[in-house]
């Protein structure tokens, strides 16, 4: 086990080096830093960003916005699902909502919601509008999959309503939630950065990159893809260390 | 002998499927009744009658529907997320306080010597031992009535030596009234004072057997009481 483990990140090492090594020859082919900056170039473009004034400013405002935009999405999943798996109505209610939003095209949605509401909301809806339809079908599903044969159990042992609740239902919906939970609020944060790369809020990821685009700056726009991609890994992070917090791995 | 339960004139039928016809038994206080018969005959729709899970069509149920009923299934039904402590406790937060209850807890891993596995999460445990667990958990509920369902059906064979040892040992020390509903008449020998054998569908009382083995522990007498189920399980 210690040894496939130890093969596994092996093999990850072995993967982005290929691809680094990769990016490195095909920069040097093409040798257009517009088309494809060389790793020289987006290493300086890093260091500026990150040392310019501001900086901290625009990482903190996206997470912000990303925060924000995911406990709301959090939360009325969980008032809705835990509704929806009592009440056949809003169940029904809520049936032709989840369809609009996974049928119609994301952009279709965003430039809804850039004609109605304020530049500053747009990424924090855009993200809504991606996570909340994952999040309330898990915390339904949480609910709806629950052992019957456990419900029974508790029933012939007389256990109370807010028993079964706590001890059953509770756990039920976290572990399920936990399952998607890296996922999700990745999928938030890429949302949230599309979208302030249309809203163009004052501080914002999604505006830079906009930004550096606008320039032909391709090596800033890279460079900002690698701090994405690092706020991606550290929010991994932290999702794996709440879950331990937790003890949401006994639940497995 | 008391008889403090009893089922009388028990009909179930499901649509024109008649599955209980005028089911009678007594079940002696303290004692175990094994209630045998073919698989599919009704012995689960019966023990559910008896529990309240389903309705009857007609007949009585005595002195069960107000009690409190410890169960033991064929699956253990313990919560994986919840040690073996915690899988006791939430069946007997309601039945009294917090000391108690960990006293009680205590008391019955002790009686078991399972003490060492309080803190152990079902996923740890092998079948057997989590079917102990769900056991305990039934014998640690303040109840007069255990009513077990093919508890050992999904266990194998040395497994299922082991947990119907552990049955009759906490059995020994905690008396209750015991109604265990299985096909397998080595089971019914080995536990109960009194074998009850029904009929195919729809089922009738065929034949009840005072289990003298259980008192003699003569295998000669094991051997006769086996050759006597056969032939009325075989006879309709």
């Amino acid at each position: 086990m210690k040894n496939s483990i130890l093969k596994d990140k092996e093999f990850s090492l072995l993967s982005k080096l290929i691809l680094i090594g990769l990016w490195a020859l095909l920069s040097g082919l093409i040798d257009k830093e517009v088309i494809l900056p060389s790793i020289g170039s987006t290493i300086v473009s890093l260091i500026d960003i990150i040392r310019a004034p501001g900086f901290l400013g625009i990482i903190l405002h996206s997470l912000l916005r990303s925060a924000i935009g995911f406990i709301i999405s959090l939360l009325l999943a969980m008032v809705l699902g835990i509704i929806s798996s009592y009440s056949r109505f809003v169940y029904q209610l809520m049936q032709p909502v989840l369809n609009f939003l996974s049928s119609i095209p994301t952009m279709a949605i965003i430039i809804l919601a850039l004609i109605w509401l304020d530049n500053e909301i747009v990424p924090m809806f855009v993200g809504f509008i991606m996570v909340f339809p994952i999040l309330y079908e898990t915390v339904l599903k949480g609910i709806l999959n629950v052992d019957k044969n456990i419900m029974e159990m508790a029933k012939l042992y007389k256990v109370d309503r807010f028993t079964i609740i706590r001890d059953i239902y509770i756990p039920s919906i976290f572990i399920n939630l936990s399952s998607v939970l890296t996922s999700a609020v990745n999928i938030n944060l890429k949302m949230v950065i599309a979208g302030e790369v249309l809203s163009q809020p004052k501080l914002a990821i999604g505006s830079n990159l906009q930004m550096e685009k606008m320039y032909l700056n391709t090596p800033g726009v890279f460079a900002w893809i690698i701090i994405i991609l690092v706020i991606s890994k550290i929010l991994g992070y932290i999702v794996e260390f709440i879950r331990k917090i937790a003890k949401e791995d006994r639940w497995k | 002998m008391i008889l403090k339960y009893s089922v009388k004139n028990i009909v179930k039928s499901y649509g024109p499927l008649k599955v209980l016809d005028n089911i009678n038994i007594d079940f002696i206080e303290n004692k175990t009744t094994c209630i045998l018969g073919p698989s599919g005959c009704g012995k689960t729709t019966l023990l559910n009658i008896i529990a309240g899970i389903i309705e009857k069509d007609s007949g009585e149920v005595l002195g069960i529907q107000n009690e409190d009923i410890s169960f033991v299934f064929q699956e253990d039904r313990l919560i994986e997320w919840k040690n073996i402590k915690d899988n006791m406790a939430f069946v007997l937060k309601n039945k009294m306080n917090k000391s108690e209850m960990e006293s009680t807890i205590d008391r019955f891993l002790n009686l078991v010597n399972l003490k060492e596995y309080k803190y152990y999460y079902p996923r740890n445990l092998s079948g057997g031992m989590r079917q102990r667990i769900s056991i305990l958990r039934a014998f640690a509920y303040p109840s007069k009535m255990l009513i077990m369902d093919e508890p050992f059906k999904s266990l194998d064979i040395n497994n299922k030596k082991i947990v119907m040892e552990f049955f009759r040992e906490l059995k020994t020390l905690e008396n209750r009234t015991c109604i265990i509903v299985t096909h397998d008449i080595d089971e019914a020998l080995d536990l109960g004072d009194r074998i009850i054998i029904l009929s195919e569908k729809p089922s009738r009382v065929k034949k009840v057997i005072e289990n003298t083995y259980m008192e003699t522990g003569n295998e000669e007498d094991k051997r006769g009481l086996k050759l006597q189920v056969e032939s009325a399980l075989m006879r309709d």
